[in-house]
């Protein structure tokens, strides 16, 4: 599904990450843990194609993205759902038609769209608020909304960057039973927190990025 | 989970450049264009009139007999005019166009009965085979000496000067509208860019193809382009009709006066208008192409 041998990343030679290693299986359902600033974002952005790595190799649906041509890496694209911090939605735009975007770029036929959109804006709890411009929303209702966004086309991926950040414990842990119910689908789930204890109540395994380097964190935890 | 092959993308509109970038754009870009359509069709006319009038003076003399010669020698000096060589017409003005002529000096109500008027002959040389003027001239004076005649070619010869220099600054003045259209489009352009950047990269990250948000964009800049454009052309040729009447354009010899307004002119209002929309199409696929190329 997603194989990362050695990558390195560095900005204005300010190394972030400086060896990493990670495998993730398909279906499988995994945490990145580490403190703010670690890195996780940063490795979130290449598993999901929004950076390219200073150094090393990956492969991503068996491909070798730094080969493709622009267009199959858009293709690959489409095939990630990506839930970021801050939701990133377009404010002037409906809650609805944020939430159908992936699926109109992927050409998916309108009554499909139109559809899957429904449901997903009821799996969220948000249908009747779903002709309300996304920049009226409250901060809890964006993060639904770019949940819904990103698992409207069943992705094969779905990496979440600290969505339990801006959540109460409660509103955390529907969260993350909400990305297993699309784990559960098939999707192979990889979020980042810097939340360590939150993540070891789930029974996922959890890598720990720490100095730029991955580790097994049950591992660390019990040496 | 089971997936099938993606589907083949249908048309979707992406939801770039819905702010206020670009707005304005339409109304900068019309006034150069206004500039650069104004300039081409001076350009045009300022040629055209130039090139016939030296065709016709360069093959133009005008004979000025004196009042007193007798019919006599009038028609012995008619008779030297047809047998020489390289001249293609000869045509004796009568009263009336004598009276139209000299109208602007005398005013139109003088009677020219009284007066001592001179006969005046229009000459038409053929413009491959300039006759003997020194001979000629040798010979007309034989029959009647006070007879003049007046060559309008080295007059024409100093317009060709003169045109050569309105058409070089007629000239700039276009190359620097049209300059400024593709400095205005681009710098509206990027500007426009700018404001989408962050829209622009989670359609990037969403999986859009590049080809698909370049496409709209450049779709979008070749409209507010063209509009521009149009309103520019649009607003040069209400000017052209507006001066019309006053003269300015209708005073012009014969062959501009009617060539500005017809074809020619509208030929190069399309023209302005399509090259300042094309510009604007060029500018936004150039800068989109370079942002999109920075994406990963």
């Amino acid at each position: 599904m997603v194989r990362l041998e050695n990558i390195a990343k560095w900005y204005d030679a300010a190394p972030v990450l400086a060896d990493v290693s990670l495998t993730l299986d398909p279906g499988g359902f995994y945490f990145v843990t580490g403190a703010s600033g670690a890195g996780k974002s940063t490795l979130l952005n290449i598993a999901c194609l929004a950076e390219r790595p200073s150094r090393g190799r990956m492969r991503l649906f068996g491909a070798d993205p730094a080969t493709l041509d622009r267009s199959r890496r858009a293709a690959l694209r489409r095939r990630i759902g990506i839930v970021f911090q801050d939701a990133r939605l377009f404010d002037d735009l409906s809650a609805r038609d944020n939430v159908a975007l992936p699926l109109r770029i992927a050409g998916t036929p309108p009554r499909e769209v139109r559809d899957n959109v429904a449901d997903l804006l009821a799996w969220v709890g948000l249908t009747k608020r779903a002709d309300l411009p996304a920049g009226n929303l409250s901060a809890g209702e964006r993060q639904r909304i770019a949940i819904a966004r990103a698992i409207v086309g069943r992705p094969d991926l779905l990496v979440a960057d600290e969505p339990t950040g801006h959540a109460d414990d409660e509103v955390a842990w529907l969260l993350v039973h909400a990305f297993e119910s699309v784990n559960r689908l098939g999707t192979t789930v990889l979020i980042a927190t810097h939340d360590i204890g939150f993540a070891s109540r789930f029974d996922h395994p959890r890598f720990h990025l720490g100095a730029g380097m991955l580790s097994e964190a049950a591992a660390e935890e019990e040496a | 989970m089971s997936r099938q092959a993606p589907p083949r993308p249908r048309r979707y509109t992406l939801p770039l450049g819905r702010g206020d970038a670009g707005r304005l754009l339409p109304w900068v870009l019309a006034m150069m264009a206004y500039v650069a359509a104004l300039a081409a069709g001076g350009l045009i006319a300022a040629h055209t009139t130039w090139r016939d009038s030296r065709t016709a003076l360069s093959t133009a003399m005008t004979l000025e007999v004196p009042a007193a010669a007798s019919p006599a020698r009038m028609q012995t000096l008619m008779a030297v005019l047809h047998h020489t060589a390289g001249i293609a017409s000869v045509h004796v003005l009568d009263q009336a166009a004598t009276a139209r002529l000299l109208a602007p000096w005398l005013g139109p109500s003088v009677p020219l009965d009284g007066l001592p008027v001179p006969h005046l002959i229009d000459l038409r040389t053929d413009p491959g085979r300039s006759p003997d003027l020194a001979g000629l001239r040798r010979e007309l004076a034989s029959v009647v000496p006070e007879a003049r005649l007046a060559d309008h070619r080295g007059l024409a010869e100093g317009m060709q000067g003169a045109s050569a220099t309105v058409e070089i600054v007629l000239a700039a003045a276009l190359a620097a509208g049209l300059t400024l259209i593709a400095a205005v489009a681009a710098f509206a352009v990027r500007a426009g860019l700018a404001a989408d950047r962050g829209g622009l990269a989670l359609l990037h990250l969403l999986g859009a193809d590049d080809r698909a948000i370049a496409k709209q964009i450049a779709r979008r800049w070749l409209l507010l382009g063209g509009a521009g454009g149009v309103i520019g052309a649009g607003a040069a040729f209400l000017t052209v009709l507006a001066l019309r009447p006053a003269g300015a354009i209708g005073r012009l010899p014969a062959p501009a006066g009617t060539g500005i307004v017809g074809w020619p002119l509208w030929v190069v209002l399309a023209a302005v208008a399509a090259a300042t929309g094309l510009i604007a199409l060029l500018s936004a696929q150039a800068t989109v192409r370079r942002r999109l190329a920075r994406l990963p």
